[in-house]
């Protein structure tokens, strides 16, 4: 998508040179029709673009799938203490990789991250098969580096202490390394951020936070 | 000439330009003073709960926060302090922080206060503090229940 842009500009601008070369000054005005005409059009996209995503108000409300997620995410554990299953997490997200960023013991907080490469082979394998097909004009970027995050909290569900909630949440930040579209450089860094909702990484922490207190999680 | 005379112009319009682009505008002595929409923004920002213990009311903040499908970012007891963020799925490049802040009143009661932004911007709908204060007032309430 950011190539695009890039390419469209490049146009108008070799037309806007061949306009001036020819010389002709009552066509200096048509080609400044053209380009507001173009920009015009151009605001009109975006500003339609723009109504296309979330709006704020949404944000603070519950989706349709904020209690699925909320019963992947979340297991009851029946025990009263809470610095036992904070340990035993950071123990378990370490074992699994995690390097422990933050701990908030007072209200059960605790953040773990880890940095692994992003790389996929299908995305490879398309990057390779577009240079073939474009005969090496255009070099897509792929997923090079992602930061994986835990965000972890304990809580008290019953008033005797007898029960806790764990809850965690997984996410991720990918980078994207270089490429090019003919003679235009598509720069390395750019983001994309998504929460991880496949309920096999939830299950596999859980069974192992669940060995490592030596105590069954039940489900919401 | 219809054409040099075209180019002088275009240059003075982008001498001009330039010239506005040096002069930085200067903050006004008003900056920090509170306007009326900030004191009506506080207002729709801020809530009252009856609750007494900080810490419940903290840990009902953040169980709020995750049901909505925010990521706590920070967490302070002693000051009553919560920061968290979410991506505006499906656009993953945008971001919603909040930052929450639990004081306790005189009467017994919690005061909460919330400011929102989202990609840099602060949020000024008073619907989305009332959205956020529902899921709080219910998140506080099923936690007094058991």
């Amino acid at each position: 998508m950011a190539s695009s842009p890039v390419q469209l500009d490049s146009g108008h601008d070799g037309q806007a040179c061949c306009w001036c070369c020819s010389g002709y000054g009552g066509r200096m005005s048509l080609l400044l029709r053209r380009w507001l005409r173009a920009a015009v059009c151009m605001t009109v996209l975006a500003s339609i673009g723009g109504c296309a995503t979330m709006q704020p108000a949404e944000f603070f409300e519950l989706s349709a799938e904020s209690p699925a997620h909320k019963a992947m995410q979340t297991r009851l554990f029946e025990t009263g203490n809470e610095k036992e299953l904070l340990s035993a997490s950071a123990a378990v997200l370490q074992d699994l990789g995690f390097q422990v960023d933050e701990v908030v013991r007072e209200v059960g907080m605790l953040r773990a991250v880890k940095e692994r490469s992003a790389r996929e082979y299908g995305q490879e394998i398309g990057r390779f098969f577009v240079m073939v097909l474009t005969i090496g004009y255009v070099r897509n970027s792929v997923d090079l580096q992602q930061r994986i995050s835990a965000v972890l909290i304990t809580r008290p569900v019953d008033k005797a202490g007898m029960r806790s909630e764990v809850r965690v949440m997984f996410y991720r930040v990918v980078w994207k390394g270089d490429g090019y579209v003919e003679r235009t450089t598509i720069l390395p860094g750019e983001q994309r951020m998504e929460m991880i909702y496949d309920p096999e990484i939830y299950r596999q922490f859980f069974f192992k936070l669940s060995k490592a207190v030596f105590l069954e999680a039940f489900t919401l | 000439m219809g054409d040099m005379r075209t180019i002088g112009k275009m240059l003075i319009l982008g001498g001009a330009l330039l010239v506005q682009g040096c002069v930085a505008p200067k903050p006004g002595p008003d900056l920090l003073a509170p306007t009326e929409a900030q004191t009506k923004l506080r207002s729709f920002q801020t809530r009252t709960f009856d609750v007494a213990d900080r810490k419940v009311a903290m840990r009902g903040v953040i169980a709020a926060l995750q049901d909505l499908g925010f990521i706590i970012e920070r967490a302070n007891e002693p000051l009553g302090l919560v920061t968290a963020a979410r991506f505006a799925e499906p656009d993953n490049l945008s971001v919603v922080e909040v930052t929450v802040t639990v004081r306790p009143q005189a009467d017994g009661h919690m005061m909460v206060r919330a400011n929102a932004i989202f990609n840099h911007t602060p949020i000024d709908d008073p619907k989305v503090y009332q959205n956020f204060f529902a899921t709080l007032d219910r998140s506080l309430f099923i936690n007094k229940e058991e």
